[in-house]
Order: structure tokens, then C-alpha cells, then sequence
């Protein structure tokens, strides 16, 4: 490999994990937009969302390392897997508001954010207990197709990843923008008092931006499954925590700065993890992806609070 | 007002409960000794754990039921040191399961723990109580090497032995086998940042070095990381001959897989004992998992003639089949079990001084052999044993997620 197949192949990997970044980030920025809540909880809803795609795809038959599908029988299995997992994590972010956070939304403080907390253990160990500590090998439908660009390879399932993730948040943009309902989650999130004397019914949007961002969540699980071929209850917390970094990179609460954030994110995980040859040493490497990462969390609270894309909020109270 | 008849039931009755009831009461009288038991039970290597908890239960159920030593009912006192947060081994947690051992005075001993990281954190309580530690497969040299005696023996004698040998002989067996035998000439090294996987990993580079092998890199993963394509990327651009692995399977497996993704499917691929377990096959599988190297740091007898006894005695009672390390365990548990045994017939009285002395100075006839310690507490015969993974279809009677019999045995390791 050249140095600029192996910069293209970083680009790749990079940008395979920003997108499942992105997804993820944008279901934190959705309910912070609204509530202005953190919701930890979605780490494990992303987590939950990979065993249920792998309980379906196990549905359809399709086993680890068994026969790759072809033409319609693929598409189908893809879409009614992606259907019912974003279905049920969507339910899932749904109950969650519902049972843990709805009687506490009046409470001021950090009662809500700490309750999150909470149901991300439960979640953690409710999977723990009923499918177990060891990874689980997650079954691929897809055929093994790649293309070779160079020196690099671009194989389907970052195609894949990517044309779903493009699909998913232009979706998301053109619900947030266009329809009566984004309407109100935009009202909403600008000024709750306001919205809610303009007839808007607040709790519904609240549930919505729950449904819409557990239900990305969990097609990020499933997309993790399916580029990883491996999932288990610990997934949650790594990938949420920088898909988290990435809503706070891009400015919490903006839909486009969620989807920039999660790119970034992932692009400088994997040129910080291949790391850079100067002076005759290699420098960083795998060891100083997180150091770089969390610190640009960090660096980014400090300097610009507001995110790229972000605009400071007026205090609310 | 009893009828006769009823009156004969009753007495009858009675005289079985006190028939019964009299062999155990006078078992009630005998000394209880606990073996505290500590394996990493939840998280990525918990299928190896249950296989070491149980040959060490199933050695304290077959000495209760010989009456081995007379007067001491033994009785396993089983911790997990692994906990969902960490996902694998939680140093923390150990240190809290020594406290207990240590707290409980029935506990004259201990067998384990699996991990070199967890030992790290016990041996120094089990130190201040002279608490004997044997591990079935703890393989971290630091820990016996009278250099770190301060940190390791605070309380002067050595409490850790060991009934396998170290990383300071697996990793460099491998290397010379790498060399001597597979024609190796560069070399790649990843570790997963753990005590154990970086240990071994820097023993394997050593010796290879020595051996004449190019290291064209080293790097240290993040074991809960999803993606290591980045490295992977580095190291395909790198191409070396071979690759190295130095860690356990919470990063093993996503290892395997994805370096069968991004690498050329030719390169020499290899790890200690932390690769081999049953996860490697079930969540990363085959193909991925073909051709892989793996050692274990004792003799491999699983399937010798001496043991067949044990293992058909093991799978009937388990439903699992033991692996070499299960068997390290049953002789641990065996060498603790015969030092009571001493101490009693020496007519000294029980104390985990005492037994630490007798283990200290064990000669113990198990299934790997004869078993006796060094001055440090490393067994004195040291042998690695190599495997390679294969996908032998024929084999339909290997399940998948038995490591010890999808990993084929190659050989033993060239001691340098």
C-alpha cells in the first residue's frame, strides 16, 4: 500500500464510524434540543438495538458465517430487520420517557440526568443477564463484495452503512423541517411556554424526538452488528461516549452539527489511531485515540461551549 | 391417640431419620476448611472461569468423599472477580474478593485467580495473612520475580505458586518457535493494554529480537474499543510476516475477526494463552479464528491416557470439557488439599501459615506430573505447549465452542 491508499483506507474506516457516530449523536442532540436533558440512557438504547436486529436476523434464518443473500431475499431481510429493531428501540426511548423521566420532568436540577444514568445500568444488565457476558457473533446477510480503489478496499457493508446513515438523517432533516410535527419540535425547542400556548402539545413532541432518536440509535446498533459481524452488552458505552462527544463537537441540540460532529469524530479516530510517521518515529497510535478524542471534548466545552454549528441558548429559567 | 400400626410408621420413621442422620452428625463435627476459589465469572472470559471453578470443586468434592484427610470437610468458597462495568477481570473487584478470603477464617487457601491482573491486586492482602495462592493460570512473571518482593511479599515468604509457567517462557517459546520453525523475519506486536497482555507481549518482542526478527511496530488497543481497522490499516501497510497478540478475548476476539477483514489471510498469527477459549470460535468464528497460533503455559494433557478418567468424569458431571487450565486448577486444588493433609499429620495446628509453608514445599503427584515450587513459587517444571485453531470438518464430535479441542495441539514450545 502507498501512503495515500493507506490515507484513503483511514478516510474509509474513519468515515464508516462517523456515520454510526452520527446516528447515535443525533439522538442525543434531538431530546436535548427539547429538554435540555443529556440522555445516558441512549448508550444502552444502542446497545439493546444490535440484539434486537440480531434476534430478527436470526428470525430470518440467517446464521454467522452461513450463506450471504442475494438480490430481493437481502433488501427485504435488510429493510424488515432495520424496520422492526428502529421499531422497537424507538418503543424502547419511548417507555424509557415515559416510566423514568415523564413524573420528574418538572423537578429542577439534575434529578432527570442522574434517573438516565439509572436505566442505562438497567438496560446494561438486563442484556447481561438474559443473553450473557461473551460477544456474540452477529450473523451478516451480506455478500462479501468489495472494490478496490488504489490500494484500499471499500467493501459493501461501508457502502451500506453509509447510503443508510445519508438516508436516515435526510429523512431526519426533511421531518425536522418540513412536516407539521418538526414544526412543533422546533417551536418546542426554542420556547416550551410559547409553543404550548400556541396550541403545540408539548409531550407529544417529546415522545416523538425520544421515538425518532432511540429509533436512529438502534439502527446504529444494528449497523454496528452488521460492519462489526460482533455485538455485545458492552458496546454501549464506548460508542456512546464519543457519539456524544461528537453532538457536543457539533453543538447539542442542532440536528446538522450532530451529523458534522459524528463524522469528525470518527475521521479523527482513525487517522489518530494509524497515527503519523515525522522525525523517523511514528507518533500516537491506537493508545491515543481516546486521549484525543475526550480531550477535544473537553477543549471544546471550554472554548466553544456552543459546538460548531451551536448557538448559545438563552437561559431558559 | 396412635394406632399400633401408625405408632410403627413414626417408629420406623424415626429410626430412619436417626439412622441417617448419625454418620453426618458425626461429619457436623469435623473442622470445616474453606479453599477460596476466584475466577474473572463475568465478562469475556467467563466460559474459561466456569471450567477452572469447577475441576477446583470437583478436586474438593473427590477429597470429601475419600475422607483424604481425616477430621476437615473442605468446602469451596467461590468469588467472581470479573463485573459487567469492566466487561472482563476488574482489578478492584479482586482486591474486594481477597479482603473476604481474608476476612473468613475458614479460608486456609486459595485457588486462583485466572488473571495476572486480578493476582496483582490480591497477593499483596493475601500476603499480610499468609494466605497461600495457587493459580491455574495467572502467567504474568512480575508477580513471582523476587525483584518486586516488597509489593509481592510484603510479609516475607511468597503466597503465590503457581501450577502453570510464566509469560517470561510463553512468550519467548513462541518467538523462538516463530523463528526457528516458521521462518519469521518482521514482525508486528499488539497488547490490550491489561497486565498480562502487555507482560507477555514485551516477552514475546524480546526474544524475537534476539531471534533476529525486524519489529516494525507495536501498539497498545484499547480493549473495549470496537474498531481497530486504524491499526489493522497500519499494520497491512506494514506487512509484516507475522503478528503478534498479547492480551485476553474481550479484545482477542474483535481482533481475529477483523484482522481476517483487513489482513492478508497468509500472515502468521499468534497469542498466548489469554486467545485460547471458546469465544474465539463462537463470537468470532471461523473462518476468521483458522490458522491462528496460541500456547498454553503447561503441559498439554487434556486429552493424554492418564487423564481420561478425569475428563470423562468431568464432562459427565459439568456437560463441558476441561481444558489444560481446568486440569492446572484439580492440581492446585490438589496441592492445597495434600499441604492440610501435612499439617494435620505433622500434628501442627491448621493455620494458613502453616499450609503456606506446606505449599511452599509440596511434592504433589497430579495429573501434569509431580508438582513442587521453586523458591518463588513458579512450578518447577516449565513447559509450553503450542496450538494452532483449524476448522476440521470431519470432527463433527468438537462443538464449536470448545477450545480445547478446536485448537489441534502442535507441539511443545523450543526453550531457548
Amino acid at each position: 500500500m502507498t501512503a495515500v491508499d493507506v490515507y484513503l483506507q483511514q478516510a474509509i474506516n474513519g468515515l464508516s464510524l462517523g456515520a454510526m457516530y452520527s446516528l447515535l449523536a443525533l439522538g442525543f442532540t434531538l431530546v436535548y434540543g427539547i429538554l435540555e436533558l443529556i440522555n445516558f440512557s441512549h448508550f444502552n438504547v444502542f446497545m439493546v438495538g444490535s440484539f434486537i436486529g440480531l434476534g430478527m436476523l436470526e428470525l430470518f434464518g440467517v446464521m454467522p458465517n452461513g450463506a450471504a443473500l442475494t438480490g430481493f431475499a437481502l433488501v427485504g431481510v435488510l429493510l424488515a430487520t432495520f424496520a422492526v429493531t428502529m421499531l422497537g428501540s424507538g418503543v424502547l426511548g419511548v417507555l424509557i420517557e415515559r416510566v423514568a423521566l415523564r413524573p420528574l420532568r418538572n423537578i429542577r436540577g439534575p434529578a432527570s440526568m442522574i434517573t438516565t444514568i439509572g436505566v442505562s445500568y438497567v438496560l446494561f444488565n438486563v442484556i447481561l443477564l438474559s443473553v450473557g457476558a461473551d460477544a456474540k457473533n452477529f450473523p451478516s446477510p451480506l455478500p462479501s463484495v468489495s472494490f478496490a480503489i488504489g490500494g484500499a478496499v471499500l467493501r459493501l457493508r461501508e457502502i451500506l452503512i453509509w447510503v443508510i446513515s445519508l438516508g436516515l438523517m435526510g429523512g431526519l432533516t426533511y421531518f425536522v423541517q418540513f412536516t407539521k410535527m418538526g414544526k412543533a419540535m422546533r417551536a418546542t425547542a426554542q420556547d416550551p411556554e410559547a409553543a404550548r400556548m400556541m396550541g403545540v402539545e408539548v409531550d407529544r413532541v417529546i415522545i416523538t424526538a425520544f421515538f425518532l432518536g432511540s429509533a436512529l440509535a438502534g439502527a446504529g446498533g444494528l449497523m454496528f452488528g452488521l460492519y462489526y459481524n460482533i455485538t455485545s452488552y458492552v458496546i454501549g458505552f464506548q460508542a456512546g461516549l464519543r457519539a456524544f462527544t461528537a453532538a457536543v463537537l457539533g453543538g447539542i441540540g442542532n440536528v446538522p452539527g450532530a451529523m458534522l460532529g459524528g463524522i469528525i469524530i470518527g475521521l479523527i479516530e482513525a487517522f489518530a489511531s494509524y497515527g503519523f510517521t515525522a522525525f523517523g518515529e511514528h507518533w500516537l497510535g491506537a493508545k491515543w485515540a481516546d486521549v484525543i478524542v475526550f480531550s477535544i471534548l473537553v477543549l471544546v466545552l471550554v472554548f466553544k461551549p456552543a459546538g460548531l454549528l451551536g448557538r448559545l441558548a438563552p437561559n431558559k429559567s | 391417640m396412635l394406632s399400633r400400626r401408625s405408632t410403627l410408621l413414626a417408629a420406623s420413621a424415626i429410626a430412619a431419620v436417626v439412622g441417617f442422620s448419625l454418620p453426618q452428625a458425626a461429619h457436623a463435627a469435623d473442622q470445616v476448611v474453606k479453599i477460596g476459589i476466584d475466577a474473572s465469572l463475568t465478562g469475556g472470559d467467563a466460559n474459561e472461569a466456569e471450567l477452572v471453578k469447577n475441576g477446583a470443586l470437583m478436586a474438593i468434592e473427590e477429597a470429601n468423599a475419600a475422607h483424604v484427610v481425616k477430621g476437615v470437610k473442605f468446602e469451596g468458597y467461590v468469588l467472581d472477580d470479573g463485573t459487567a462495568t469492566a466487561g472482563q477481570y476488574d482489578p478492584a473487584q479482586a482486591a474486594i474478593n481477597a479482603r473476604k478470603f481474608v476476612a473468613d477464617k475458614a479460608v486456609l487457601g486459595e485457588v486462583g485467580p485466572q488473571m495476572s491482573g486480578a493476582a496483582k491486586a490480591m497477593i499483596p492482602i493475601a500476603s499480610w495473612a499468609n494466605l497461600a495462592m495457587i493459580t491455574e493460570s495467572a502467567t504474568n512473571p512480575a508477580m513471582t520475580d523476587p525483584q518486586n518482593a516488597a509489593q509481592y511479599r510484603p510479609n516475607g515468604k511468597p503466597v503465590f505458586f503457581r501450577t502453570v509457567a510464566t509469560d517470561a517462557y510463553q512468550g519467548p517459546n513462541l518467538a523462538n518457535y516463530f523463528a526457528d520453525t516458521l521462518k519469521v523475519k518482521t514482525l508486528y506486536v499488539l497488547d490490550d493494554s491489561g497486565a498480562y497482555g502487555e507482560g507477555i507481549a514485551d516477552a514475546f518482542q524480546a526474544q524475537a529480537a534476539k531471534k533476529g526478527i525486524t519489529l516494525l511496530g507495536r501498539d497498545k488497543l484499547d480493549p473495549k474499543a470496537a474498531d481497530y481497522s486504524a491499526v489493522l490499516t497500519k499494520i497491512k501497510e506494514l506487512n509484516p510476516d507475522a503478528l503478534f497478540f498479547g492480551g485476553v478475548l474481550q479484545a482477542g476476539v474483535k481482533v481475529v475477526k477483523q484482522v481476517y477483514d483487513i489482513l492478508p489471510h497468509t500472515m502468521i498469527k499468534g497469542g498466548g494463552d489469554g486467545l485460547v477459549g471458546g469465544e474465539i470460535f463462537t463470537a468470532a468464528g471461523y473462518p476468521a479464528a483458522e490458522g491462528w497460533y496460541a500456547t498454553q503455559a503447561s503441559p498439554h494433557v487434556s486429552d493424554a491416557a492418564n487423564t481420561k478418567d478425569f475428563v470423562a468424569k468431568y464432562k459427565a458431571k459439568f456437560k463441558m470439557s476441561p481444558d489444560d487450565y481446568t486440569i492446572t486448577a484439580y492440581d492446585g486444588t490438589l496441592v492445597l488439599i495434600d499441604s492440610v493433609k501435612r499439617v494435620k499429620e505433622a500434628g501442627k495446628p491448621l493455620t494458613r501459615e502453616n499450609v503456606r509453608d506446606m505449599v511452599a514445599t509440596a511434592k504433589v503427584p497430579t495429573l501434569q506430573g509431580t508438582v513442587a515450587f521453586d523458591e518463588n513459587g513458579d512450578i518447577q517444571d516449565k513447559v509450553i505447549s503450542i496450538f494452532q485453531a483449524h476448522d476440521d470438518k470431519a470432527d463433527t464430535a468438537c462443538k464449536l465452542e470448545d477450545a480445547s479441542c478446536q485448537f489441534k495441539y502442535i507441539g511443545v514450545a523450543p526453550q531457548s
